[in-house]
């Protein structure tokens, strides 16, 4: 073998180190990253929070959901509560499981932190909404308190995250659970979604598949034990009552009510005018502060003015200025067109 | 006071809990009362004359700029002529300020030195290092930029760049870019520290990183002539004579072809990847056309980019004109650093199809890519010892002929295969200090300043380092 062939042989084979070491998620590194965080306290914590779901939601909690909740073993599960129980932080019956006040502030900590850090994900990040619970579970049992009240300062102290559950305040303050699932609708009826459980995750994101999102405006069409069928924004969409359950609806607020198929600015042929009557939920953060900054609010007069070469963007003519969208933003913007309002 | 402290807080406790019930859309109902309350008093307050014919000029310029037949074709000749005129154009001042600052007041300043009787080694330091390299960045630099910039601030003031970027936009959304990326990515053809600080146009914070990184790929002003001189010397003459100036140039267009390709890929790779995370938010507005205002135009593009960028060259170029002097003259053992480097490193870089010279040159030549090339020929002369080429140790020089180069850089060991990996290196390496600097002040963070720096280092030796071997294979 000769030399150019020996160093192209170990040119290659240092390449290939390179990538399997940092490789996103499956590299060496990440896997070194991960196990380093799957400890005790994490564990501790993640079942605290368990516990303080279960509660919020009336559901009676046992040794054997907790071990199936966090993937461990039934007596792994019994060794973290009982040094829950010496911490002082959780009450054991003889039939269920109750958090102590201290056990609930220290849960609330962690829901607090978990949640403003999904907020911050979605608002101040590009990164995809699939990937922020998996972010905020490993954040939250990492910030300070300093640091997570300089992190709600910084992105405004909201009191919703991004699937519309309330943030606990500082002093552990959270409002009343409101709504109901999504398949205890009545046919014909109108609600806004108002929650959608992050977890598990597989139901979670055939839910994001869907399109649905905290905010959208739903009419149920039927219900029952096979299917639940319903309108959302107008469009018609199908789930299963066991993916129904991951959505909590509540009352309308605010917006008018929205009948039939929304019309999107993506649908305007160059020359036609609309006018807009909201930006979807899922455009947040920056992009959705853009578009408003643009002057791009229910009630405003936008035409399609320009297509580029492709086709996409397209450049519209908004208040006396002309703005090129691209059209995964485009669709998006709702409105009624021009001929259609009278 | 106590009671003072139960009020507040008791008041504060009925804030939190009004915000809960106020919902999560308050902010938006906000911006639309804003809105409406603003329209409403436009209308009363704001008379409009009559716009109309000036908006449908527009309109129909629109149309021409970006229809399917004649928009590309348009932005290819727009590009052209702006690269032509700057090319043809800065020739003859080049030469002029070469003249003066280089073959005048160098020779003058150097018996000035005499009759005062300075000491060989300060005025070695001094004429020979700091003003000669500061010279040579200012004649070579200067009138490109000069030319480049104004002529660019006037397309965009114009308004035919925003109408490129969204032309160009689909090219760029698909490796998760921003339409502007375009601009800034010409811009850098032009020098790259000012298309780092064209980046600002960009408004979203990912994609500009993205552009800020990838704007090295872009061949700037400082690399043309480096290309030009070696694809020249030995592409040109590795095949018929009658085929020599097309091959070179054509190789020449390759690797600038070859930036925008890595910038391209670059960038795909940085979305998806590092940058992923970052926020990002697409909007490009397309502003009215507008009669360019000349004047206005030659003084800002003439005082913000060519004065600042040749200001932030010239208090680099002073200290790397001392370095480049004293690695060349400063001797332990009798050999002078440049030779115990070079010596040194030779070896490593014969792996990467490259020699210790070169090495060295891209490391005492960060200030400006124009001065790489004087800068080896500089090293090669004083490491093999030639007599009679150039003006001593230490001192930067250019030589007339090409063929005079080749013979230089020939006796100095480069092949074929050394040019055509020089070729590459230059377009893959670290940003010369000025754009590394300018990067450093526009993102305000050490890590993607390191990043925009050592990432094209690293493509550099990749691609250098498989070519030579994929080369000797063959050619064993």
């Amino acid at each position: 073998m000769n030399e150019a062939m020996l160093l192209l042989f170990i040119g290659i084979l240092f390449l290939l180190f390179i990538a399997i070491l940092f490789y996103p998620e499956k590299g060496l590194l990440e896997i070194f990253k991960k196990s380093r965080y799957a400890n005790q306290k994490v564990l501790l914590e993640d079942a605290l929070k368990f516990l303080y779901d279960c509660e919020y939601n009336n559901i009676p909690c046992t040794l054997n959901s907790i071990a199936g909740n966090l993937n461990i073993s039934a007596d792994t599960a019994a060794e973290i509560v009982s040094k829950l129980q010496n911490m002082g932080l959780l009450n054991a019956n003889r039939d269920f499981l109750l958090l102590t006040s201290e056990g609930k502030s220290y849960a609330l900590r962690i829901i607090r932190v978990h949640r403003l850090y999904e907020k911050f994900l979605a608002d101040e990040t590009s990164m995809n909404e699939k990937e922020w619970h998996k972010a905020a579970e490993e954040v939250e049992h990492k910030l300070s308190d300093e640091e997570v009240n300089k992190l709600a300062a910084q992105i405004g102290n909201p009191v919703f995250d991004p699937h519309g559950d309330p943030i606990p305040t500082s002093k552990g303050e959270i409002p009343e659970k409101a709504g109901k699932h999504l398949n205890e609708m009545e046919p014909g009826e109108m609600a806004t979604i108002i929650h959608i459980e992050d977890e598990p995750h597989t139901i979670y994101s055939q839910i994001v598949a869907e399109g649905l999102y905290a905010g959208m405006q739903v009419r149920m069409i039927e219900s029952n034990e096979k299917r639940v069928k319903f309108e959302a924004n107008g469009e018609e969409c199908i789930l299963s009552p066991l993916i129904a359950k991951s959505i909590t609806v509540g009352p309308i607020k605010l917006e008018k009510p929205v009948e039939g198929k929304l019309k999107t600015l993506s649908s305007l042929k160059v020359g036609e005018k609309g006018i807009v009557l909201g930006i979807a939920k899922s455009l947040r953060g920056q992009q959705r502060r853009r578009l408003m900054d643009l002057g791009i609010v229910p009630g405003t007069e936008i035409e399609a003015e320009l297509e580029s070469i492709s086709g996409d963007p397209v450049a519209y003519r908004v208040r006396g200025t002309t703005v090129a969208l691209r059209k995964n933003q485009s669709e998006k913007i709702y409105l009624v067109k021009e001929e259609e309002k009278n | 006071m106590n009671e003072m402290m139960n009020k507040r807080e008791s008041i504060i406790a009925e804030a939190n809990r009004l915000r809960w019930e106020l919902g999560e859309n308050f902010h938006d109902t906000l911006m639309q009362n804003i809105y409406e309350h603003a329209t409403e008093i436009e209308k009363k307050a704001v008379k409009y004359p009559d716009a109309k014919e000036v908006f449908s000029f527009d309109r129909t310029l629109d149309k021409i700029l970006t229809s399917k037949f004649l928009g590309f074709p348009i932005m290819f000749l727009m590009l052209g002529v702006v690269f032509w005129l700057t090319i043809q154009g800065a020739n003859y001042p080049s030469g002029l300020l070469s003249n003066l600052l280089v073959d005048t007041i160098h020779p003058a300043l150097k018996t000035f030195a005499l009759n005062f009787d300075l000491p060989w080694w300060l005025s070695g330091v001094l004429i020979d290092g700091a003003y000669l390299a500061m010279a040579w960045v200012v004649s070579v630099m200067l009138p490109p930029m000069a030319i480049f910039f104004p002529l660019y601030t006037l397309l965009e003031d114009f308004g035919y760049l925003p109408r490129v970027a969204f032309n160009l936009d689909p090219l760029y959304k698909k490796v998760g870019a921003h339409g502007r990326q375009a601009l800034t990515m010409a811009m850098g053809f032009g020098c790259n520290a000012a298309g780092v600080i064209a980046t600002r146009v960009i408004d979203s914070p990912r994609e500009r990183l993205i552009a800020i990184i990838t704007n090295n790929f872009s061949l700037c002003n400082g690399r043309w002539p480096t290309q030009i001189l070696i694809a020249t010397v030995f592409i040109g003459s590795a095949v018929p004579a009658y085929l020599a100036g097309i091959v070179s140039a054509a190789a020449v267009v390759f690797i600038a072809l070859l930036g925008i390709a890595f910038s391209l890929i670059v960038s795909w790779f940085l979305s998806r990847t590092l940058l992923k995370g970052e926020a990002s938010a697409f909007s490009l507005e397309l502003p009215p056309y507008r009669p360019p205002r000349i004047f206005q135009t030659l003084y800002t593009s003439l005082i913000d980019r060519t004065i600042f960028v040749l200001w932030r060259a010239v208090v680099f170029a002073i200290p790397a004109g001392m370095l480049i002097w004293l690695v060349a003259n400063v001797s332990i053992d009798g050999i002078s650093i440049a030779n115990h480097f070079i010596q040194y490193v030779n070896p490593i870089a014969f792996v990467f199809g490259l020699n210790g010279v070169i090495f060295l040159a891209y490391i005492i030549a960060i200030p400006a890519n124009e001065i790489v090339i004087p800068t080896i020929l500089m090293l090669t002369v004083a490491n093999l010892g030639i007599q009679g080429v150039g003006a001593g140790s230490g001192v930067m020089f250019e030589l007339e002929s090409a063929s005079d180069v080749a013979t230089i850089l020939q006796s100095g060991g480069w092949t074929l295969l050394t040019a055509i990996n020089l070729m590459l290196f230059s377009l893959l390496h670290n940003p010369c200090s000025t754009t590394i600097f300018t990067i450093y002040k526009e993102t305000k963070s050490w890590k993607w300043t390191l990043v925009s720096t050592f990432l094209p280092i690293a493509m550099g030796l990749t691609v250098t380092f498989f070519v030579t071997q994929i080369w000797r294979l063959l050619t064993n």
